[in-house]
Parts: structure tokens; C-alpha cells; sequence
């Protein structure tokens, strides 16, 4: 057996059902093929996730992994991964988290953890090194995530803490977990998987070590490469701002007419009156996790962990919040429950609408809809315990319409899962289209790369993120060339490669946000990879593993159901959106051109076609299948 | 905060911390070959609280190599006397 250094070379295979736990062995052509984190983790899915399966059956497992790189010295290494089948869309999804689990799951001697079945009674799962315990967890059952995570460190001091509240323990489709009572893992529906489970938490710590293969040479490579990111003149203001750098809110409230708000999210307002302190994940050198403090009002004292202020900040466009501490109030209780704060604020949006078109009533309801911070908090309480009309949206976005058929009309999903980025706000990149391509259902990370660096750089920045990216340079001319020659750049095709760089990443084990991600290359990740676990892959086979990973996690879905008549464009996209003053239309990436279905089709047509995909069904050709090797996955 | 041995001391500045750990990598990575924040001489407790506490171990000969790494300005590195602290 080989010996891999970087990897653990170990798989925690445990059935809760039977008290089983079992370590296997990775396999160095597995590793080779799909790399590991996201990779790997769509492998265990193919070799253990059985078709049609019931998300709340205890059958269907919870497999989360991290990557080779993960647990060393490299910046930005810290990446927990995730996969099952999603209550929220039906779909088999990969999601992907930051703070320490995945670090701490490293050096405990494991890359990934496979937990199938359920346990009689509601307990949390410990690891500490090779000792497993599932212990009773009565006195945390009904408790929120913030107060089981401070439990854990309490009790196990330096853990990585997965935690589920009380939306996960009573099944709430959209229920996500919390790293770290930090980081969001698992929208759409992990949290309720450990729920259906009985799991309250994944705790683990550990302190086997990491080896690597060439020490010498990994180290003279990381001094040159760390000091060039110690020394990027933006480095500081990042640091300062975290992700309010990225995306200023202000610009969103103030487009929607709301120039009190815009003031309360401004960076001088941040900086003085809510930021208590800035933290990171393991390894990072661009550290943007917030410590939140509200210092004044009825809230004064409340602090609350997040993997950005922009989080509570993005939910003051909802009419029912007025101020900053409001929005910090609310998101605190939505993090304890384990909801999501971004499917909360657009229902709560589309709740208010209907009310006031009469569309819905307080009856309807149940409560008196008051359109204010109370009416707020009032239904994420019965979305959480799902009492009245929150049993109904507790069973997700296609169950709504059994409240009114007018649901149908106001929401926006992309296979059950509300969009996260408005692109006739923000237009049409790669982010914004990966929502509807991604096999979750409406998710964005993995369209990140490059649009996100903003029109303003110009094509020729573009070409080189393409390049950074590894995009084969006979890519780049159809990239260039979209349905009309104003759009500039396909964002369909470009898409392709935006998710083989995400999988690459991700894979590895690294962070695929823009200020850390933009200092990678495929040649600098592949050189670090193969100094670390002393393999000699080139920067082809590092592409080709991660084609071969989103594939598989297509066939997956295909295997569900899913084909191109769910890769759907919202029907609201094409509509003007009244935002203020402002009515707002479906442009492309640039600005230029309006997006018609007619183009947005066409987009779609060419995202399957660099792909290799039938561009009728939207389903892998077997032709790519089988150059991929993925063929026996495909019932 | 300074730990001191011989002519070299470190100044602690805890408020700065953010808990990315690169310190206790360099160091086990120096003096280990390996990876492993359970084994690196400069231990950090309450690492996600509100101000973390770094403290070192006894076998710690103050190199210096936890500060020069640390990007945070959390950990200093002072060589010669102490009269200015």
C-alpha cells in the first residue's frame, strides 16, 4: 500500500443505525481521478447513494471530505466539503464551508467521513483522533447551534464543531448547519439531513500532524509565495472591510431608494459601531470573518459570529427591517435556528408583496402581518417549529403553493431553491448563470471565477483570469463569441471553466473566495500539490479529474430526474423588477444587450456544448462519458 | 505581553490574533517535519474567542520563526535589550 503524504489515506465509514465505524483506505487511482474534497466526495455519493432515495431515509449518508492540501501551511487551505441529497430540491449536491472541521478532521487522521443510518436517540457524533463516540446529546436537543457549539469548546477546547439547531432537529427542508457557529454549510437542506438522523453535531479534534513530500522544497515555494500575498497593496483595506470590500451593500439599498440604510451599512458605520473583531479561517492570510457587536439600543451587547457582516446587511432590502441592529437581531436568531438568512429575506419580500395586493391575508397567515421586525421574527418561529403556515413553507418552495397560488408567480427558484444573486441587478455572469446550471438547484460559488473581478478590468483581464484558470487557450475564441458580438464574452461557455477551477479548488481543499482565490494558478496549485503529497500530476490531469467530478455529479442528478427542463431561467428574470425608483431588466454581463429567452436559450445550449453534453436534454453524451471513464455510474 | 530567553523576546499582542494558526504550522513544521499545532511550542487557547490566548511552551528557544511568519502583527519578534518595555 502506498503511502501518501498530504492525504491521510483514511475514510471514517460510520453506521449510526448499528453503532459501526469502520476506517477504509483510499485508493492512489482514485485519488489520481478525482483528486479528493469535492472529488472524492462525488465518488463516495456514485459508490453509496442509491437513485430515488428518500433524503430522510436513514440510507441516504452524509460524506464530507476535505483535500490534500488541507491540515498543511497552505494559505487558504481550509475547506470542509459536503454532499448527500437535499430535502429542499431532491437533488445530490456538493456544498463547501470554511473555519476549522476540516482542519481539525485532517489532523485527526481522516480525509473524509462517510455517516449513513440513524441513531435511536438524538446524540452528537465526537472524534478525537482514533477514539469515535456517539454521545446522548439530550440536554442539547432543542437548543440552538450558537449554544451547542460553545458547549463543545467548552467541553473539548480546541474542536471543529458541525452543529445543527432547531430547524435541522424538526426537519426543515432549508435547514443548513454551521461551522464553527460560523460559516454556512449545507443550504438547502444538511441541516434537516442530520436532523431526520437524530445527529445534533460532528465534533472533532485531532493531533496526528500532516507530512508532506518534499519539506525542503515546499518551504523555499511557500516563503516566496506567502510574501507575495503579505505584500498585495490591497491586503490591508481587505483585512479592514472583509467581504463589505467585495459587495457594498450601500450600492444595493441606496439603488432601492433607501439612503438611511445605505448609511447604516457604509464602511465608517461598520467599522465604528459593529465590528468587534476580525477572525480567519485556518491558514488564511486574508482573514474576513466577522465578530459582530451591537453597541446601542434595545439590542446593545448582542454579539454574533459570521462569515461576513454583509449577511445581516443584504437582509435590510427586506421593508420588514429598519435598521442595522435589527437586521444583526434577526440574523443571530436565523443562525441559532439554522435557516437561511438569504431564503428568509426573499420570503419574507414576496410575503409583504402578496400582502399588500391583497393577495394574502392575515388569516392566511395566521398572525397580523405588521411588515416590521416583529412580523419578521414571528414567522422564522413557526418556520423553525413549523407551526401554521410555517409547517407549509418548512416543506420547501414547491409546497408554498398549497398557501396561494399566487407563490407560483412571485418566487424565484431554480429546482426548489431560491436564487441567491438578482442578475437584473447585478446582469448576467458567471455566477449569476451558474444558478441555473448548477445541479443543486440556485447556487453561485462555483460560478465565481473570473466575472466576479467586475466588467471595469476589461477583456484583457479577462484573459488572463482564463488563463490563471487554466482555460485552454482554443477555448478562448468561443468564449469570445456570444449569441450577439455587444455581450463580448459567452457567459454559457465560460461557465463551463468556471466550475473546473471552483472543482479544482475545492478539491484541493482551497478557498475559492475572489481576494484568496486570486492568487492561484493551475500551475502554482498543481506545483504545490505535487510537492505535498509527492505525486507527479500535471496540470491537465488537475483539470481533467475535476471535468470528471462535476460530470459524475451531473449523472448523479441524472440518475434523479434532472435534465435541461430544470435548468430553467426564472420566468420573473425576464419581467422588469421595480427596485425603488428604478425598474430593472435582464441584461448581460457588459451591460449591453438585453436577455431574451430566445438568448438565454441559446446560452444554455452552448454551456452543454463545451461541456459535451446533449444540448437537447442537457444530459452528459455517452461519448463524454466514456472518455471521462463515468459510464457504469449512469443507470 | 513579552516572552523573553536570552537576548530575544516576543511581544504578544492578542487583540491582533486571528486565529489563522500559521504560527503554530511554522513551528511544527520547523522543529517536526510535520504539520501538527499539537506539537508546535507557541499554543494558542480560545482561538475563536473573543481575544485569544497565546502562551509558550517550555521548550520554546524563541527562534523567532512563529513572528516573522505571523501576518497579523499578533506575535513580534524584539532582538537585544529589554529597558524599552
Amino acid at each position: 500500500m502506498m503511502n501518501f503524504k498530504g492525504y491521510t489515506g483514511n475514510i471514517l465509514d460510520i453506521d449510526l443505525s448499528n453503532n459501526k465505524i469502520k476506517t477504509q483506505k483510499e485508493k492512489f487511482e482514485d485519488l489520481k481521478k478525482f483528486i479528493g474534497g469535492m472529488g472524492i466526495n462525488c465518488l463516495l455519493a456514485a459508490e453509496r447513494l442509491k437513485p430515488q432515495l428518500d433524503p430522510f431515509s436513514p440510507e441516504n449518508p452524509i460524506i464530507i471530505g476535505t483535500g490534500p492540501l488541507v491540515g498543511t501551511i497552505m494559505p487558504g487551505s481550509s475547506r470542509t466539503t459536503g454532499i448527500t441529497k437535499f430535502p429542499a430540491s431532491g437533488a445530490i449536491a456538493n456544498v463547501c464551508g470554511g473555519m476549522s472541521f476540516g482542519f481539525q478532521l485532517k489532523q485527526a487522521g481522516y480525509d473524509h467521513l462517510i455517516i449513513s443510518g440513524r441513531l435511536e436517540k438524538p446524540s452528537y457524533l465526537m472524534i478525537t483522533n482514533n477514539q469515535i463516540e456517539l454521545v446522548e446529546a439530550k440536554d442539547l436537543w432543542g437548543k440552538d447551534i450558537i449554544f451547542t457549539t460553545d458547549f463543545m469548546w467548552k467541553n473539548y477546547k480546541d474542536c471543529g464543531v458541525i452543529a445543527i439547531g432547531q430547524a435541522g432537529e424538526n426537519k426543515v427542508y432549508g435547514a443548513l448547519t454551521l461551522i464553527d457557529k460560523t460559516s454556512t454549510f449545507g443550504r438547502g437542506g444538511l441541516g434537516a439531513v442530520m436532523g431526520s438522523k437524530n445527529l445534533k453535531a460532528i465534533v472533532v479534534r485531532g493531533s496526528n500532524g500532516i507530512e508532506i513530500a518534499y519539506p525542503k522544497e515546499f518551504r523555499v515555494k511557500y516563503q516566496t509565495f506567502i510574501e507575495r500575498i503579505r505584500n498585495y497593496p490591497q491586503r490591508e483595506s481587505w483585512i479592514e472591510l472583509g467581504m463589505l470590500r467585495s459587495l457594498p451593500v450601500g450600492m444595493i439599498l441606496n439603488a432601492k431608494g433607501e439612503k438611511r440604510k445605505a448609511r447604516q451599512c457604509n464602511d465608517r458605520n461598520y467599522l465604528k459601531m459593529i465590528k468587534k473583531r476580525r477572525f480567519a479561517c485556518p491558514t488564511c492570510p486574508m482573514a474576513d470573518k466577522d465578530i459582530l457587536e451591537i453597541r446601542e439600543g434595545e439590542f446593545n451587547g448582542l454579539i454574533n459570529y459570521t462569515s461576513s457582516v454583509i449577511n445581516p446587511f443584504l437582509m435590510l432590502t427586506s421593508d420588514c427591517l429598519k435598521s442595522y441592529s435589527e437586521a444583526i437581531k434577526i440574523y443571530d436568531l436565523i443562525s441559532r435556528y439554522g435557516l437561511d438568512s438569504l431564503t428568509m429575506t426573499s420570503l419574507v419580500d414576496i410575503i409583504s408583496k402578496m400582502v399588500k395586493k391583497d393577495e394574502l391575508s392575515n388569516e392566511d397567515l395566521g398572525f397580523e402581518w405588521k411588515e416590521d421586525f416583529s412580523s419578521f421574527k414571528k414567522l422564522i418561529g413557526l418556520i423553525t417549529y413549523k407551526e401554521g403556515i410555517g409547517d407549509i413553507i418548512a416543506k420547501g418552495w414547491a409546497n408554498v403553493k398549497q398557501v396561494d397560488d399566487n407563490f407560483e408567480e412571485e418566487k424565484l427558484t431554480v429546482k426548489g431553491l431560491d436564487v441567491v444573486f438578482e442578475p437584473r441587478f447585478l446582469k448576467l455572469g458567471t455566477m449569476e448563470f451558474e444558478q441555473v446550471v448548477n445541479p443543486k438547484g440556485a447556487h453561485v460559488a462555483s460560478g465565481g471565477s473570473p466575472t466576479y473581478v467586475g466588467a471595469g478590468g476589461g477583456l484583457g483581464k479577462m484573459k488572463s483570469h482564463f488563463d490563471r484558470m487554466g482555460i485552454p487557450r482554443n477555448a478562448h475564441e468561443r468564449i469570445f463569441k456570444p449569441p450577439k458580438a455587444e455581450m463580448f464574452i459567452n457567459v454559457g461557455r465560460l461557465t463551463r471553466y468556471s466550475e473546473d477551477w471552483y472543482t479544482v479548488l475545492t478539491s484541493l481543499g482551497l478557498c475559492a473566495r475572489a481576494q484568496m482565490n486570486r492568487f492561484y494558478s493551475l500551475d502554482l496549485v498543481t506545483e504545490f500539490y505535487n510537492l505535498i503529497t509527492g505525486f507527479e500530476s500535471s496540470r491537465e490531469e488537475l483539470i481533467l479529474a475535476a471535468e470528471r467530478s462535476w460530470n459524475l455529479l451531473k449523472i448523479l442528478n441524472v440518475n434523479e430526474g434532472f435534465s435541461r427542463k430544470d435548468d430553467r431561467f426564472p420566468n420573473n428574470w425576464f419581467k422588469p423588477l421595480k427596485y425603488g425608483e428604478n425598474n430593472l431588466e435582464l441584461y448581460d454581463f457588459y451591460g449591453n444587450v438585453q436577455i431574451t429567452p430566445k438568448i438565454a436559450n441559446q446560452l444554455l445550449d452552448d454551456y452543454y456544448d463545451e461541456r459535451g453534453w446533449d444540448t437537447a436534454t442537457g444530459i452528459p453524451l455517452k461519448s463524454k462519458l466514456q472518455e471521462l471513464d463515468l459510464m457504469k455510474y449512469l443507470f | 505581553m513579552i516572552e523573553e530567553m536570552s537576548n530575544k523576546k516576543i511581544n504578544i499582542t492578542a487583540e491582533n490574533c486571528v486565529g489563522c494558526r500559521i504560527c503554530q504550522l511554522t513551528c511544527s513544521f520547523l522543529y517536526t517535519k510535520t504539520f501538527n499545532p499539537s506539537k508546535a511550542r507557541i499554543k494558542i487557547s480560545e482561538v475563536y474567542g473573543l481575544v485569544p490566548i497565546i502562551e509558550f511552551s517550555d521548550d520554546c528557544v524563541y527562534c523567532g520563526e512563529c513572528a516573522n511568519n505571523c501576518l497579523y502583527g499578533a506575535l513580534e519578534l524584539i532582538e537585544g535589550g529589554n529597558d524599552e518595555f
